[in-house]
């Protein structure tokens, strides 16, 4: 008997445990983007030497280290299907909302993974004065959830073009631009021991924005 | 367990890619139960026009309509309900090809998946290769795991795109053993050149055109 | 015909005595005549983007090319006035604050628009197939769109409290001259005329593509 009316949440749970089955499977979509994280990290951090006492710079070079992680690794989520010509498999058992969905909660996991590694990484490298916990998880947690949903989208259109890693990277940039203000501004606060009321509220409007916007967005992006 | 009666509908539906005409305008109707074969050479369309009727697609021109039990399903929905198998269809390779069709079975959130899976394995003959991963398959059981995976969620329509493909005199008779069964209570919609194939239908639809592998 | 010579010479007369006629203002001195050119093309670089993102909606809700074709017009335009606009603002700036770049918020929020443009245009070029590139193009407006409130508004107060900026940017909070007013207000007219007019140009050369195409 064909199944109408699917239990969409299900449908998306499947699908993220699939992702992780895949990546856990294959592995080199995430040792590739931790790669990139530390010897971005680590070149950075390099050239910029000691900074402890200039968290603004601090602010801006974890930002942007981050960043460049995301750029790197986000787009794979899609182009695995794509070279795997496995999207008419995806395509027939779910909706083009449950698919992206799924790929949104994978790639927020993916990042949250990277992020467990290169952040401690960093706060070592550059010798970074000690973090105020509970705000600085607050602006990283928002951060990524944007970062997250505007690759999902992005990433979803580039992999159904002929444009790659520079395209997708280049498409992103305005997108994430806002992140990359407020989360730097919210960061360097943090260290500063100023309010960050303003950047975390701001990091939320906009990652409420990205996600309402991709909801609405989802359901055209696969139809031929 | 049978299909409820599926009906296919084509009005004047017909689809080009940029200035290269895919499928001529095409009109029709057919009902289950039953097996409707679409014959024509190479490029004149034929797996164009599955795709447009299982939904995945728009016609530029013209319209598709597929109704189940009475009532019209909109393209967005069809996948409920057709079971498709085309060349195109590929698997994950790094997954086996029981976890494979469990994936489907799940995401389109099957009432029973176990019982499900193991029946579609059967009625394919992969059982024995159920543990494998696809990376290991040959052309021939990836074919029939495409079959396996258009009857999984026993839809009302099956569309099947050059069935016996890849496939040895035991594949293609697997493959007439699901055409028959299906086309008892439901409609079954082959492409094909194979006059094997071509013989058990009851209706035929013969595509005409110079269609995309001909300079036009 | 007849109109598009009245929209030249609209313009040309205005620009005549713009740049002859019209008395300087106070501050700004000599660099006023910018005003008659850098603020219409920025006017119109939103104007264009806005309706490019209206487009993009209305292709996705009916799927209708022509929509589409305004969409990717006024994209193109867009991205011309604004290279016009961030040009001869950096031009302005050196000639004012002696830096041809402050990430000044005015300047910030146009380069942003840049941006956006660039992505949108250089997204079009990779994608094959009319339908697609028009859908694909979309989803990226309106998703832009969301960004652009963020962008234009928010993200520049906030560099600008990040480097304190001494300049006094008083653009726009100067009585305006009677005369000067008015050459400006004519500008702008003629600017938009001139942008309308390039806009149906553009989307009936789309037209005509597909037409051709489709014979």
């Amino acid at each position: 008997m064909p199944a109408t009316g699917s239990n969409s949440a299900a449908a998306v749970w499947t699908i993220l445990r699939k992702e992780c089955r895949s990546e856990w499977r294959t592995r080199y979509g995430l040792n590739a983007a931790l790669l990139f994280a530390v010897a971005s990290l680590t070149a950075v951090s390099f050239a910029a030497g000691r900074l402890s006492d200039r968290t603004d710079l601090l602010a801006a070079l974890f930002w942007i280290v981050l960043l460049f992680a995301t750029l790197a690794s986000m787009s794979h989520a899609f182009v695995r299907e794509v070279e795997g010509r496995t999207m008419l498999l995806m395509r027939l058992v779910a909706s083009p909302t449950e698919i992206a969905t799924g790929k949104l909660c994978f790639n927020l996991l993916f990042l949250l993974v990277v992020e467990a590694v290169t952040v401690p990484l960093f706060l070592v490298l550059t010798g970074a004065p000690p973090v105020r916990w509970g705000t600085f998880l607050a602006v990283l947690g928002l951060g990524t959830i944007s970062l997250a949903a505007s690759s999902t989208l992005v990433g979803a259109v580039i992999a159904q073009t002929r444009g790659r890693g520079a395209l997708f990277a280049g498409v992103s940039l305005p997108l994430l631009l806002p992140v990359l203000a407020a989360a730097v501004a919210g960061t360097r606060d943090m260290w500063a021991s100023n309010p960050v009321a303003s950047s975390v509220r701001l990091l939320a409007a906009y990652a409420v924005a990205l996600l309402s916007a991709s909801l609405l967005l989802y359901d055209h992006l696969w139809e031929d | 367990m049978s299909a409820p009666a599926a009906r296919v509908h084509g009005d004047a539906v017909s689809h080009r890619y940029g200035s290269r005409v895919a499928l001529q305008p095409l009109s029709f109707d057919f009902g289950g139960p039953g097996v409707v074969a679409v014959t024509g050479e190479n490029g004149s369309g034929k797996s164009t026009l599955l795709r447009i009727l299982a939904g995945l697609m728009r016609p530029t021109r013209g319209a598709t309509s597929l109704e189940v039990g009475g009532v019209a399903v909109p393209p967005r929905e069809r996948r409920h309900h057709v079971g498709l198998s085309t060349p195109e269809l590929s698997f994950y390779e790094e997954f086996t090809a029981e976890e494979n069709l469990r994936f489907a079975a799940e995401t389109r959130g099957l009432p029973n998946v176990q019982p499900a899976v193991r029946d579609a394995l059967e009625k394919t003959g992969l059982s024995s290769r159920a543990g494998d991963r696809v990376a290991e398959f040959s052309s021939g059981m990836k074919q029939r795991l495409r079959l396996g995976f258009a009857v999984l969620h026993r839809p009302a329509v099956l569309m099947l795109d050059e069935p016996g493909a890849h496939l040895d005199e035991e594949g293609k008779a697997v493959v007439e053993r699901l055409v028959l069964a299906h086309s008892a209570t439901g409609l079954v919609i082959v492409a094909t050149n194979e006059p094997r194939e071509i013989e058990v239908a009851s209706h035929r639809i013969q595509l005409s055109g110079r269609g995309l592998d001909h300079p036009s | 015909m007849v109109l598009r010579v009245l929209l030249f010479l609209w313009i040309a007369v205005t620009m005549v005595i713009a740049l002859l006629r019209a008395p300087l203002v106070p501050v700004l001195e000599e660099t006023t005549r910018v005003l008659y050119f850098h603020i219409p093309a920025a006017w119109l670089t939103v104007v264009a983007l806005g309706w490019s993102m209206i487009n993009s909606v209305i292709y996705l809700v009916r799927r209708d090319l022509r929509a589409d074709d305004h969409a990717a017009a006024a994209a193109e335009l867009g991205l011309l006035f604004c290279i016009g606009a961030t040009v001869s603002g950096a031009l302005w700036a050196k000639a004012m604050w002696g830096a041809y770049w402050n990430w000044d918020p005015r300047e910030t929020s146009i380069f942003f628009v840049l941006l956006i443009y660039t992505a949108y245009l250089a997204l079009r070029g990779s994608i094959e197939g009319e339908e697609k590139r028009a859908r694909l193009s979309a989803i990226y407006s309106v998703a832009a769109f969301v960004a652009v409130p963020f962008l234009i508004f928010v993200v520049p107060r906030m560099y600008a409290t990040l480097h304190p900026d001494p300049i006094i940017n008083d653009r726009g909070k100067v009585d305006m001259d009677p005369m000067i007013r008015w050459c400006f207000l004519s500008m702008l007219v003629g600017f938009t005329g001139l942008y309308v007019w390039l806009q149906s140009l553009r989307v009936r050369v789309s037209r005509l593509e597909r037409a051709a195409h489709a014979a």
